[in-house]
């Protein structure tokens, strides 16, 4: 089959203003989107620029906006998603070049809630055993790749940067639900501020947009429950 | 150089976050458009009373009128059952996972009670009140 795809292009040193570009190409119902890039890229016009690695949904670097909506090239077939395909960046972070996007301040949001295990002062003798319920309390948060397709598909995080988003919260939520980290109070201390859990109305499209189906909106409420209640249950 | 980060308003709405993006979209239009509305029902009110002023009587009479109405009601009611399932969802987060679901019950109760103002109103206007 045929499909036409429409690509936003940006070359900073020589645009102005970003357009678009036109391509048809042969492709398999089971094509995956990035494979349709690639072979633009290996045929058609060298200079298309975007993030791939592992091409299997593992790594994060591939998220872009596909007819609109927030997802993994490399998770995407071509028969869910038709033959007529718009592909641009993802929303509210810098555009560097066509679908590559500047991913700074993202990390710098992620980083900035403690995005690690933080354990007691004293060192431990033996392993500090966790009861399966225990671990099973943050499971669904452990699963983020750090696509930050979430976070770009947010409204509040397009009006304002500052709001540090759904998947720092998300990672955030992975510790402060872990029954042996010692930092939950600092890091609803910091999510407990004018860009940190409030900035989230509920729209849901993290929710729709994550490609490991994490229930990110159910952890952003988690969390907000967490720091009006001081409790974690 | 990159490109500003600034999301304008139409490219933001043209993302598909569909019926949940909707539904706040709407949440936050309903709530604008009543306070709007009401305090410039109140303002006229008052002016039609204290001067009986011709814009004061014209705002007034577009607010009498039932289309307006219809859209009124709609704007509360709307605003009511999506703020009353946000409150739900935000009181026990681990509701959130069926939200479609309480989307659904929402637009449940929200149709046959907007349905039977429709009714009444066109009866109304029927029997010409
Ligand atoms: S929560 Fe999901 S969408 Fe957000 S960064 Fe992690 S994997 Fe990507
Ligand atoms: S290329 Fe690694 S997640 Fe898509």
């Amino acid at each position: 089959m045929q499909v036409k795809l429409t690509i936003f292009r940006y070359d900073p040193e020589n645009d102005k203003k970003p357009h678009f570009d036109k391509f048809t190409v042969e492709a398999e119902p089971t094509d995956r989107v990035l494979d349709l890039l690639e072979y633009i890229k290996d045929y058609k016009d060298g200079t298309l620029a975007y993030r791939r690695s592992c091409a299997h949904g593992v790594c994060g670097s591939d998220a872009m906006r596909i007819n609109g909506v927030n997802r993994l090239a490399c998770k995407v077939l071509v028969q869910d998603v038709g033959t007529t395909l718009k592909v641009e960046p993802i929303l509210g972070l810098p555009v560097q070049r066509d679908l590559i996007v500047d991913m700074e301040p993202f990390f710098d949001h992620y980083k900035s809630v403690i995005p690690y295990f933080v354990g007691s002062e004293e060192m431990p003798q033996k392993e500090q055993l966790q009861s399966p319920e225990d671990r099973e309390r943050f499971d669904d948060t452990t699963k983020c790749i750090l696509c930050g397709a979430c976070t770009t598909s947010c409204p509040s995080f397009w009006a304002n940067g500052n709001y540090v988003g759904p998947a720092a919260i998300v990672n955030a939520h992975r510790f402060i639900f872990d029954s042996r980290d010692q930092a939950v109070v600092e890091r609803l201390k910091i999510l407990n501020d004018q860009f940190g859990v409030y900035r989230c109305h509920t729209i849901f499209n993290c929710t729709d947009a994550c490609p490991r189906e994490i229930q990110v909106t159910q952890a952003v409420g988690e969390v907000k429950k967490a720091i009006a209640t001081a409790r974690l249950d | 150089m990159a490109l500003d980060r600034k999301v304008g308003f139409w490219e933001g709405v043209r993302y598909k976050g569909g019926g949940p993006m909707l539904a706040w979209a709407l949440h936050r239009i309903s709530g604008l458009g009543m306070i709007i509305f009401i305090s410039l029902h109140v303002v006229a009110s008052f002016f039609t009373q204290q001067m009986g002023s011709d814009w004061a009587i014209g705002i007034n009479i577009i607010y009498e009128s039932p289309y307006f109405q219809l859209f009124i009601v709609f704007a509360v009611l709307f605003h009511a059952l999506n703020g009353m399932r946000i409150i739900i969802l935000d009181l026990w987060p681990k509701m959130l996972r069926y939200q479609r679901e309480m989307t659904w019950l929402q637009w449940l109760i929200f149709i046959p009670i907007y349905s039977l103002t429709i009714f009444i109103m066109i009866q109304r206007v029927m029997a010409g009140g």
